[in-house]
């Protein structure tokens, strides 16, 4: 560092610029992230009907929905559901892309094709996905009905239905977290197959041992952000199946939503929303270390 | 290893390979190419379908529909639906809407990500880590967290929208375009995105630039920003593909107010009057109209969309 540096990057050195340069990120903070957060907690120890005023209930909305409400629990399960079984099908699927795309021909055409899913509107892909797993006229069916298969009711049998969301939740987010694989893979060096291989590793072997190990942070990031995804993720769902059939779909999120802008309880809702916060955090705390500490 | 290490190694793999029988593996090989490209044509083509599915639905004609048992492929596919779509939905206000609401927050995205990602790089002061702190922090809270908060916040926004005061009276900023841009103004990965790039750029060029005595806004306009133009255009492609596709918050604030809706809420909203079988060719119509911009902009920007997404990943 230059001595012209020094004096100017020393503390008042040029007075106000950087606070002017951060003046709409400040506002904005203080606007859009510390006040909605501070008044959604507010909020979660009230009851409130927008058309009155709040009311202070202390930890009541707390204690409804964790000790009484069981259609919370329910939400609190799908969402695991949901969010567990996409990672469990979803990680592995991208990194398995990730390894046959490293090392095809025509990257850039196949890219484009697994990353189309993710340019596309969440409505769209709600919608073009109920058109085709419509029970009896869609494409899926009517494949499978060429070969004298009857199809499940991808989306009216609630055991069927989170399966088809998962599914598609697996499908919409694959090209992206395939990239983030294959960027990781691209940065192996090819001299570390090849002392493998001279030290007579199996391509199994090679494959846990050295693969894995060298792209872990790029295995324990996509874990990590696939599962907070998944657990607040509602929009999917809200376009595609609005919870049902019979609740076999009803996240938490959808829950609270659902519980604020048609029910308006803004109060529980609130509530509900920091539950599901909380539960994220601790979660993905917990992923964290356990998989940063298996190396 | 060392580079030379690595290049022993390299040699002696290949003699190996030369030395051994090769023709079982060479069809093993093949076989693994196979099932390569195989893997890769099944996945495409569970990309594609539903996407095809959309287009050949939206071209099916009232007869296709309701023949018994309905056909699939048009017999006489109806390519007038695109035009149908404009005619007969508000398609034309929501696509306007979707192109400034879109626009908008990108060129605001832009404005504030690189101001304060250059403040970050650039400038010792007190504060700085701790700002930067909070940048990291806040993309970790997830948005459904914020949806209530918001929405009360604009709707009881002081002397707006006919409110007093005290927020009261009126429908506060519920109603206007302001309610769908103002939460979006800042992107925290943005800021984050863009504060990295500066700091590849050497303090040496400030340094001269000072010495010339220019201002700190000069620099910033007339050296900085032309420096980081890759970033910037990364940044615009990241802001226009979530904002064209927002769909949740926009929702939200627009339910009664169908002047302000955008392509995807709009469709989402009006999927009632799509309920009756001969309505779906139209609304796989408007579908395709609502993704077709967004591929059309990744094409065009196809290379420098991929080297942001890779950047981005962690390693």
């Amino acid at each position: 560092m230059s001595p012209a540096t020094r004096a100017a990057r020393a503390p008042g050195g040029h007075g106000a610029a950087p606070w002017v340069f951060l003046s709409p990120l400040l506002a904005f903070a203080a606007i859009f992230f510390v006040l909605p957060i501070g008044f959604s907690i507010y909020l979660a120890f009230t009851r409130w009907n927008p058309l009155g005023t709040p009311r202070w209930v202390g930890l009541r909305q707390f204690e409804y929905l964790l000790t009484r409400d069981d259609q919370f629990w329910a939400t609190i399960v799908n969402t695991f559901v949901f969010a567990g079984a996409f990672v469990l099908i979803g990680v592995p699927v991208a990194l398995g892309l990730a390894f046959v795309f490293g090392r095809a021909r025509g990257k850039a055409v196949w890219r484009s094709v697994y990353y189309l899913p993710q340019l596309t509107n969440i409505v769209a892909i709600a919608y073009l996905w109920q058109f085709v797993l419509d029970d009896r006229y869609g494409a899926i069916n009517r494949l499978l009905g060429m070969v004298g298969l009857r199809g499940p009711d991808w989306l009216t049998d609630p055991a069927m239905a989170m399966v088809s969301v998962v599914l598609v939740m697996i499908w919409y987010e694959a090209g992206k977290n395939m990239l983030v694989f294959s960027a990781a893979l691209e940065g192996v060096d090819q001299d570390i197959y090849d002392a493998a291989e001279i030290d007579g590793a199996g391509a199994w072997r090679t494959l846990v041992s050295i693969t894995l190990s060298i792209i872990r942070p790029a295995f324990v990031f996509v874990t990590i952000t696939s599962f907070i995804t998944g657990m607040g993720f509602f929009a999917l769902i809200l376009a595609m199946t609005e919870g049902g059939p019979r609740g076999a779909t009803e996240v938490t999120a959808l829950y609270a939503y659902r519980m604020a802008f048609e029910d308006l309880r803004m109060g529980r809702a609130s509530a509900a929303a920091l539950i599901l916060f909380a539960l994220i955090g601790i979660i993905a705390a917990v992923q964290f270390r356990l998989l940063r500490e298996r190396t | 290893m060392t580079l030379q290490a690595g290049q022993t190694a390299r040699v002696a793999a290949q003699a190996r390979l030369a030395l051994r029988p090769g023709a079982g593996r060479r069809v093993l090989r093949g076989l693994g190419a196979g099932l390569k490209y195989a893997l890769l044509g099944l996945g495409a083509l569970a990309m594609i379908l539903p996407f095809a599915d959309m287009f050949v639905g939206a071209l099916r004609s009232p007869a296709d529909v309701f023949a018994n048992p309905p056909r699939y492929w048009p017999r006489d596919p109806q390519w007038d639906v695109y035009a149908r779509v404009f005619a007969e939905l508000p398609m034309l206000r929501w696509l306007v809407n979707s192109v400034v609401v879109t626009v908008t927050i990108t060129t605001l995205q832009v404005a504030t990500s690189t101001m304060a990602g250059y403040a970050l790089a650039k400038y010792a002061f007190r504060g700085n880590g701790a700002i930067f702190r909070l940048v990291m922090g806040a993309q970790m809270f997830p948005f459904f967290l914020f949806i209530i908060p918001i929405f009360f916040l604009l709707r009881f926004a002081p002397l707006m929208g006919g409110n007093d005061i005290a927020g009261q009276g009126g429908a506060g900023l519920l109603g206007t375009y302001a309610a769908l841009v103002l939460p979006f103004v800042v992107t925290w990965y943005g800021v984050f995105l863009m504060r990295q790039f500066f700091l590849t750029i050497p303090d040496d060029l400030l340094d001269a630039a000072r010495l010339d005595g220019a201002s700190e806004y000069r620099i910033f306009r007339s050296i900085m920003l032309p420096l980081v133009k890759p970033a910037i255009a990364t940044l615009t492609l990241f802001s226009f593909v979530y904002h064209w596709n927002e769909f949740i918050w926009t929702m939200t604030v627009t339910r009664v107010a169908p002047d302000l809706q955008t392509l995807p809420v709009g469709i989402y909203l009006l999927s009632g009057a799509f309920e009756d079988l001969d309505q779906k060719a139209l609304q796989q119509a408007a579908l395709a109209v609502s993704i077709l911009p967004v591929i059309v902009v990744f094409v065009l920007l196809q290379r420098m969309f991929v080297a942001a997404n890779l950047s981005s990943g962690v390693k």
